[in-house]
């Protein structure tokens, strides 16, 4: 099975990860469902982006792609979507994994763009993965049931953590592949709508923090 | 007049709380906004009878209209494999400015690829407000826009669907009590979809209840951490009202966390942002937290008590029936 784990770029996460916690949990996943599948790590993004890309090598993924367009950080999701998209379609992919929200703002569009460029079919928020007979099997919540599903390929599956702390990701040591750059330069595939048009102004709160001192306080506060 | 389009939740037959809200919420602006209430069901094909009772309950929540589009199999936990096809059809039936997903439901699966197949805009996370900036419509109605907000809280977008020239689809932010500002007698239609499709081929292997199924329902979400202690977990779930879900960080399901928009967020000993589903303007976020120096990384709450001792957790047990009652003001 071919594999494609797609990660966000590091804006926005913490100085000592470089790679979100969705994402880290997509990546183990993948890493988890053994080595006869060939996993490839791919970032949209600049070369100051690569942070997660690096950090999927050093766990043990063998090929890296960072795909260059436009200004991928200023594209809304369905640009994204259609990039990645063309990129993992360039690339060939049985099965796609991203995180199910990226660090930034969190929409988690992204994997349903994804899914409507390739073709694929897409589940939202998936916490279990393993590889069956043709297909995947997945463990997925909603509607107040907890399923486990068998999944047709080809897929894109957005993977939601399984715990509020960081998957275990190996760390192989020793002088990682090179990250390969994949330049789109389809004019169809590369055309970007700016995040301003669709998602609107981007505006400051006005939000101010009080400060209590007992539980009572606290409640008087919270639904005054 | 445009469509507000509200895909219903559905729980043992009857509409969840956050869709009867999302509906009340609908329809406190359409008249603002001059905008129809379109509620959309979708579900297998169910007793004439019960079908209209249903289409009367989601008039009174608000809804002008209610399509009901029957097709066996659909009252299976949304997926856009099988449920996104039946509500793309009613999307094209009643062309929609805004689609707006309750909370902790179907959105979070349904949602994302609506927009993308409508090249709509989304907000995993929104409020629904209505104004009159940059400018009223010609015909002097207001714009009915959506806010949404980073998960930090540190900035919002708003999204106006006029001026994007492209529909809006949005999954509700904090939710709250539902209103009954409707009536029953609603237009009601019933559309009965063809034989499923023989792909994607989707095997259910096991279905269990979800064990936390009602945290991406709360309208109050208290998470504590593990450190504060189990006995504090205990204390407080224990005196917890109907609507209110304590939770321990470690051990609650995260896609749980991440589905739950609550109207009321309050962190006990959490001294940094849980994944919780985006907030909003109107989620009122409250922390607890142990030592008087932690709390760097609170981000934006709206209150704090920091430095609270081990009674703290009784006092606050004994006040959490008050977080159930709807502060005055919400949804308003």
């Amino acid at each position: 099975m071919k594999i494609v784990v797609c990660l966000s770029p590091s804006r926005g996460v913490a100085p000592s990860s470089p790679i979100g916690l969705d994402d880290a949990s997509a990546l183990a996943l993948a890493l988890g469902l053994g080595d006869t599948h060939a996993v490839t790590a791919m970032l949209a993004g600049s070369a100051s982006d690569e942070g997660p890309l690096r950090r999927a090598l050093s766990a043990g993924v063998p090929h890296a792609v960072r795909v260059v367009g436009e200004d991928f950080g200023a594209a809304d999701f369905h640009t994204l979507g259609q990039a990645l998209g063309t990129a993992i379609q360039r690339v060939g992919a049985d099965l796609v994994l991203t995180g199910a929200r990226s660090e930034d703002d969190g929409l988690g569009a992204v994997p349903a763009a994804i899914a409507r460029h390739v073709g694929a079919l897409h589940v939202a928020c998936i916490e279990a993965l393993v590889a069956a007979d043709g297909g995947v099997e997945i463990s997925v919540r909603g509607g107040g049931r907890r399923r486990r599903l068998r999944l047709p390929l080809p897929a894109v599956l957005s993977v939601v953590a399984s715990g509020p702390a960081m998957p275990p990701l190996p760390d192989s040591g020793g002088e990682p592949p090179a990250i390969e750059v994949l330049s789109l330069v389809d004019p169809e595939a590369t055309v970007v709508r700016r995040r301003t048009e669709l998602l609107g102004q981007p505006e400051l709160p006005r939000r101010t923090t009080e400060e209590v001192t007992s539980a009572g306080a606290l409640m008087d506060a919270l639904l005054g | 007049m445009p469509n507000l389009l509200v895909p219903i939740d559905l729980r043992q037959g009857a509409p969840t709380g956050p869709s009867l809200f999302a509906l009340s919420e609908a329809r406190r602006v359409a008249h603002i906004a001059g905008v129809t209430v379109v509620a959309a069901l979708l579900g297998d094909p169910r007793p004439e009878e019960e079908a209209h009772r249903l289409a009367a309950r989601l008039g009174v929540a608000g809804a002008d209209k209610v399509l009901l589009y029957e097709q066996p199999g659909l009252d299976a936990p949304a997926l856009d494999a099988t449920h996104g096809p039946a509500l793309q059809l009613l999307a094209g039936r009643v062309p929609p400015l805004v689609v707006l997903f309750p909370a902790g439901g179907a959105g979070m699966q349904l949602g994302a690829p609506l927009a993308a197949r409508l090249g709509a805009a989304f907000a995993a996370g929104a409020d629904l407000e209505v104004s009159d900036d940059p400018l009223p419509l010609t015909d002097s109605v207001g714009r009915l826009c959506l806010r949404r907000w980073r998960p930090d809280l540190s900035v919002y977008r708003r999204l106006d669907p006029v001026e994007l020239e492209r529909p809006v689809v949005a999954v509700l932010g904090a939710h709250g009590a539902p209103r009954e500002d409707g009536t029953p007698e609603v237009e009601f239609q019933v559309i009965e979809g063809p034989a499923p499709q023989e792909s994607p081929n989707i095997v259910e292997l096991e279905s269990v209840a979800d064990e936390d199924a009602d945290v991406a329902l709360a309208q109050v979400l208290v998470v504590v951490d593990p450190a504060v202690g189990a006995d504090a977990v205990a204390k407080l779930a224990a005196r917890a009202p109907l609507g209110v879900a304590v939770v321990g960080l470690d051990h609650v399901c995260q896609a749980a966390l991440a589905a739950c928009m609550p109207r009321l967020l309050l962190r006990v000993g959490v001294d940094t942002v849980p994944a919780v589903a985006v907030p909003s303007p109107r989620t009122r976020q409250g922390a607890i937290l142990t030592s008087p120096a932690t709390g760097a990384a609170l981000g934006r709450v709206d209150v704090v008590w920091r430095g609270a001792g081990p009674k703290a957790w009784d006092a606050l047990a004994a006040l959490l029936p008050r977080l159930a009652a709807e502060p005055h003001g919400v949804g308003a």
